[in-house]
């Protein structure tokens, strides 16, 4: 499987030149010579679910937006990148930057956006230059500017550097910080494609997902559904980390089961342990026993096993992981990066974490994890955005799939 | 009006289309508690105390941000929602310090509230409690971190309500807090809106802390003394004293809005200097009498100054301040027990233009404001004025009409609060407004954009059109300084603006505008054919305008103020003043002082001994407003009444009353001996008010400088109130005097400059009149060659450098600063 990743192993792929020597910036031709309503009904047809964690039809997204007869309309990647175990974007940004440009300029096109921004993670301080760069070099080839490829499409591009909270990455509180105010969710409705960034139509999506967008638009609806499951179609990109011998960035289909992903591409787990558990798309997908190796990793098929596609970020334990010390670190995580504006959130995440944290130096109460599980469900569904709500199935995955552990039971380590 | 049928708890409702649940809810009596909700904000959806379950919609739903659909149905109190009130109650009371035995909420707090209904928690966790210091080192606001539940509110309503922003949310998560940028002390225009809005005791008011628990006082709603707006102030008394003043959702004009004058300002009844005796001078000193001696004294000195020099010698000062009834006993005793008609006030110099303006424009005799005028308007321009410090509650309507949308353009030469929440500043040259307005005329006629059949048909337009010869964009441009372009643009956008209003104040301690301001300002509104209430210019104080419409000023050949303190011949013999300060907030303090000098007698009825009072032959005590029953006419044209809440302070007696003995210490008798039978007589004269019709007619007015700057006075000195107080009767409020509590002089930077001034020193003012002392302060919200300073302050005799003026020409004054 090489597409997304394909222009990575030709040498300078960061450059304009070695971009184009691999067939970039084709897509970008093709689309301008179509008609954009053809462009956004060829990604609703092709199936393409966004790829930030949600898995929203993209192709509805655009529909939707492109119908809105507000205007400006604005074009925003989500490059926020920040959940940990979640790597996936970031070849992407630091190694091939003009797909992610060809991939907004052409969705920029579709859905009428003249103004383009991509929200970087703040802790990406190489891809920030390497995509201004890019940027800079595009408006000089004429892919970006006033007048694309002479063919009359205007569109302008920036990157907005993010301030390090992870909140952001939420689609409003992301339009709230572009704008210069304080990161935190908005109320929606209204929703971004109809009220988004300065209250006008704006599109949304992950950096993967703009990848996807030249390759689809050149090989059509068709041809690119071949790839993938017939509910996830396409190719994803799965960054693999903990305990494998061979962690890192993997462009794989959509429904790669978890067992073909850690044991063919990854070469097994490290010194010949034995698998413990695997969180599956980012620490706010609730983790896995080794029993559901079988599992395709997909939007539809997760969830039958209790758990979510979300980012594609997985995470290894080996037999001799804590798995309550990865809980509190988990739990540790959402409440440092809780915005404060909702109440669920803001103070029962903090407490999970306490009582974790207690239950971790051995000052744990009988009751601690029933505790555990009603402050979750507390928090469920209650919450402002999914913030609180990951932390809560985060924290009730693991008091389901690994309870004698997280009750510290004795023998419980096997 | 669309309107939605739903069902809540079984009950089949209506409200309008876009509405949340909640807003639905309360709107049809059914209460959902709620901690981060206000009808004045937009949703917020944060505590999540508001959650209800709706038929067929999965888990609970936010009240507060879900759109009510037709034909939803909707749960407020089921075991599932309130098992979820519950455990976000449980959350926030982990962390909430449980001081309520100390905190000053304790009784009207929310949370106390909310948790005594949903029951108990055991407590599961001890959680550590929040250990931030108390902030107590700004004025009148104290802030407690520990107790803040992070609704938001404060914040919302000073950012998106006030217009001011002072504070914001720093931090993230649980380590969120509120506190104003970098967590400075917090500098603010001190309103109190976020005291009223939190909704437990995170936000207190420092000067009623510790002051009482809320059970033991009552509370009772008053009209506020300060300003035109008439806003009702909820005061709190305990052990008859007033200790607290909060503004109450549902109460009122102001709807629960309030300024820092109306919250804080009630204590300056308990100034020291209150009058507690009539006083009568002997031998050069005011010496203690009784009512009996102070009246009878009044009588035969009034009498016989009367027989020697005539009726016409009298003269009388009625008060802004006072009630109704008040002004209109001093009115009646002048003119039907002495029998003169020398009777003006301090209005003469700032409500009186703008209604000689409205009377020879639209020849009308009553204009209040329209309160929701603004809110009617697409385009609003406002001229010369910070009408959200002249008019704080309503001022708030302009900010909220820019706020739904409407242009708001704010032509001043100074940075104001009004500017910084307007969509357009025209920065002109103070005084210039009238140049401005007739500049946008002559662009208006010349491209004909203007309402030709009515406005060809009102009087006098071709005066109008020659008078505005001059007044090309390019000559306009000169005058003002704005720029020939926005001239045009504006003109032309305000002409063809849907629906447009222009407002302005008319402050008696204003100089930068005139009764042409006025003027100019009713021609630019009947050129486009507008009708005469879209012209609005509120009357100044609490009751300026019951004070003029009870006939407080010359109805026949009697003598306007600037005869009787100002003219050359002093031809008064005698003169009454009540309830009015003229040695500090009258123009030209020299002046002034030189007249009541020369006065064979001078009574002063008064709250306070007065700088004024000091130099009185007899001085008699007054009742506050809070000490009597009476009316006050707010600017709106509202009359509301005020009620004595308070016991009168020593043997003093409303000023009515004063009127009803005095003049039977004269041997006359004006008939009416309570505030009944006054009312009833003031009604009659006031139901005739407003019925006359209307007759337009274009006055042209020109654009003058009374004085102009020179070589040797440069800089042009620009006068008016600032928002923490109202003329000088707030100065007496040590509430207000710990925000502001002195008078300064703003200049530039560049004028700091040029004279070698540093910030916060002292600078000599000077103009032709005198010389004062003032502390500088460097700003960048006054232009070069412009110094502004406030009134109020009576130790800092800003008016020694001020001359009055009536008429159509502006009268700032030229001075030189140096430093001191």
């Amino acid at each position: 499987m090489n597409i997304l990743l394909k222009h990575i192993e030709y040498p300078e792929s960061t450059e304009l030149k070695g971009y184009c020597e691999s067939g970039g910036y084709k897509a970008l031709s093709k689309a301008l010579d179509m008609k954009p309503s053809d462009i956004v009904d060829e990604v609703r047809r092709s199936g393409l679910r966004g790829r930030g964690g949600a898995g929203f039809p993209a192709g509805m997204k655009w529909t939707i937006a492109s119908m809105d007869p507000k205007k400006p309309k604005y074009l925003i990647c989500n490059a926020d990148e920040g959940e940990p175990g979640t790597f996936k974007d970031k070849p992407i940004l630091e190694k091939n930057p003009h797909l992610l440009i060809e991939g907004m300029a052409i969705s920029a096109y579709a859905i009428g956006a003249e103004y383009g921004y991509i929200y970087l993670r703040g802790e990406y301080p190489e891809a920030k230059e390497i995509l201004e760069k890019a940027i800079i070099d595009s408006y000089a080839a004429g892919y970006l500017g006033d007048n694309i490829l002479g063919k009359g499409f205007k569109f302008h591009l920036f990157v907005y550097f993010g301030a390090g909270a992870y909140i952001c990455g939420e689609e409003t509180a992301m339009i709230e910080s572009l704008q210069g105010k304080r990161g935190q969710p908005r109320i929606k409705p209204p929703f971004p494609v109809n009220e988004g960034f300065l209250a006008k139509p704006t599109v949304i999506n992950n950096v993967e997902t703009f990848a996807n967008i030249p390759y689809l638009v050149e090989v059509g609806a068709y041809a690119y559904m071949k790839i993938g499951t017939p509910e996830s179609p396409g190719p994803k990109l799965f960054s693999v980390s903990g305990s494998v011998n061979k962690p890192g960035v993997y462009e794989l289909p959509m429904g790669t089961t978890l067992r073909e992903i850690i044991y063919e591409h990854c070469g097994g787990i490290k010194d010949g342990k034995k698998l413990k558990a695997v969180i599956p798309g980012g620490v706010s997908t609730p983790i896995m026993t080794a029993d559901t190796l079988d599992c395709p990793m997909d939007f539809v098929n997760l969830p039958k096993y209790g758990s979510m596609l979300g980012s594609g970020g997985l995470i290894v334990f080996d037999e001799t992981a804590d798995l309550r010390k990865v809980c509190l670190r988990i739990t540790e995580f959402f409440e440092h990066e809780s915005c404060g504006k909702c109440t669920p959130c803001r103070e029962g995440v903090g407490w999970l974490s306490s009582i974790l944290k207690r239950m971790c130096s051995g000052e744990g109460k009988p009751e601690d994890v029933e505790l555990l599980l009603e402050i979750s469900k507390n928090i469920l569904g209650k919450c402002f955005c999914a913030l609180g709500d990951g932390a809560a199935i985060v924290v009730q995955g693991f008091v389901n799939n690994f309870r004698p552990e997280m009750e510290g039971r004795a023998g419980a380590q096997a | 009006m669309n309107l939605v049928e739903l069902t809540i708890n079984g009950k089949t409702v209506k409200a309008a289309k876009g509405a949340t649940i909640l807003q639905a809810a309360l709107k049809n009596g059914i209460y959902i508690p709620n901690l981060c909700y206000d009808r004045r904000l937009s949703p917020y959806g944060g505590c999540r105390m508001c959650v209800v379950e709706v038929e067929g919609q999965k888990g609970l739903s936010a009240a507060c941000s879900t759109q009510i659909r037709e034909g939803m149905v909707v749960f407020t109190e089921t075991p599932v929602v309130a098992k979820s009130r519950k455990a976000v109650l449980e959350l926030l009371l982990l962390h909430h310090p449980l001081d309520c035995p100390v905190c000053d909420k304790a009784g009207e707090c929310k949370l106390q509230d909310m948790a005594y209904k949903y029951g108990s928690t055991s407590n599961r966790f001890s959680a550590s409690r929040k250990d931030e210091p108390e902030r107590l080192d700004s004025p009148v606001v104290e802030r407690n971190p520990n107790r803040c539940i992070l609704c938001g509110l404060c914040v919302r309503i000073c950012q998106d309500h006030q217009g001011v922003g002072a504070i914001n949310f720093i931090g993230r998560g649980f380590k969120t807090k509120i506190s104003p940028a970098f967590e400075e002390t917090l500098d603010c225009e001190f309103c109190g809106q976020c005291i009223d809005v939190c909704p437990v005791g995170a936000l207190g008011s420092k000067t009623y802390r510790f002051m009482s628990r809320v059970w033991y006082m009552n509370e009772e709603e008053m009209i506020c003394p300060y300003c035109g707006c008439g806003c009702t102030t909820n005061l709190s008394v305990r052990q008859g004293k007033i200790i607290r003043g909060r503004g109450k959702e549902g109460v009122g004009i102001n709807d629960g809005d309030l300024c820092g004058k109306g919250r804080y300002g009630f204590d300056y009844i308990y100034a020291e200097n209150r009058l507690k005796t009539p006083m009568i001078r002997k031998e050069g000193n005011l010496v203690r009498a009784s009512w009996d001696e102070a009246l009878k004294y009044v009588a035969e000195r009034m009498g016989s100054i009367i027989e020697k020099h005539g009726p016409a010698s009298v003269g009388a000062i009625g008060s802004q301040r006072c009630s109704i009834e008040d002004n209109f006993m001093l009115q009646k005793f002048m003119r039907e027990a002495v029998g003169t008609d020398n009777i003006d006030s301090a209005a003469r110099f700032g409500y009186a233009k703008a209604h000689k303006a409205m009377e020879k424009s639209f020849g009308s005799d009553f204009m209040p404001i329209g309160w929701e005028a603004p809110l009617n308007a697409k385009f609003l321009l406002v001229i010369e004025s910070d009408i959200t410090s002249a008019m704080p509650v309503w001022g708030l309507n302009f900010i909220l009409a820019r706020n739904n949308g409407a242009h708001l353009a704010v032509a001043d030469s100074k940075e104001t609060k009004l500017v910084r929440n307007s969509s357009q500043w025209i920065r002109l040259v103070p005084g210039t407004g009238v140049a401005l307005l007739n500049g946008m005329m002559k662009v208006i006629i010349d491209e004909g954009l203007y309402d030709k059949e009515k406005a060809q048909g009102i009087q006098n337009f071709s005066a109008l059109e020659s008078s505005l010869k001059d007044y090309t964009p390019a000559a306009v441009s000169a005058i003002t300084g704005v720029s020939e372009d926005e001239i045009r643009n504006l003109a032309r956008e305000y002409s063809s603006a849907k629906s447009r209003l222009v407002a302005m104040t008319s402050g008696a301690s204003e100089n930068i505008k005139s009764l042409n301001t006025m003027l100019a300002g009713a021609n630019l509104v009947m050129l486009l054919g507008d009708s005469p209430d879209t012209l609005q210019i509120p009357a100044e104080f609490s009751n300026t305008l019951g004070m003029w419409s009870a006939g407080v000023r010359p109805a026949e050949q009697g003598k306007e103020m600037q005869e009787m303190l100002y003219a050359k011949d002093a031809s008064l013999k005698a003169l009454y003043i009540m309830g009015e300060n003229p040695i500090v907030t009258f123009h030209d303090v020299a002046a002034v002082e030189n007249t009541l000098k020369g006065m064979e007698l001078l009574v002063v009825q008064d709250i306070f001994l007065t700088d004024t009072a000091k130099m009185a032959d007899v001085v008699l005590p007054a009742c506050s407003w809070a000490e009597k029953d009476g009316t006050f006419m707010s600017a709106a044209g509202a009359v509301q009444k005020i009620r004595k809440i308070v016991k009168e302070t020593g043997e003093a007696i409303p000023d009515w009353e004063i009127f009803v003995r005095l003049s039977k210490a004269m041997g006359k008798d004006l008939g009416l001996n309570s505030v009944a039978e006054i009312s009833a007589q003031v009604s009659e004269k006031l139901s005739t008010l407003g019925k006359n019709d209307l007759k337009l007619s274009f006055n042209p007015a020109a654009y003058e400088l009374i004085e102009n700057s020179s070589s040797e006075f440069p800089m042009l000195l620009v006068t008016a109130n600032i928002l923490q107080h109202s003329g000088a009767l707030s100065s007496l409020s040590r509430n207000l005097d710990s925000v502001v509590s002195d008078a300064y002089l703003e200049l530039s930077p560049a004028d700091a400059e040029k004279y070698k001034i540093i910030n916060e020193s002292y600078v000599k003012v000077i103009s032709k009149r005198g010389e004062i002392l003032l502390k500088a302060i460097i700003s960048n919200e006054v232009p070069e060659k412009t110094v502004f300073v406030p009134i109020h302050f009576a130790h800092a005799k800003v008016n020694t450098l001020t001359y009055p003026a009536v008429n159509g020409g502006i009268p700032l004054v030229p001075v030189r600063i140096e430093p001191a």
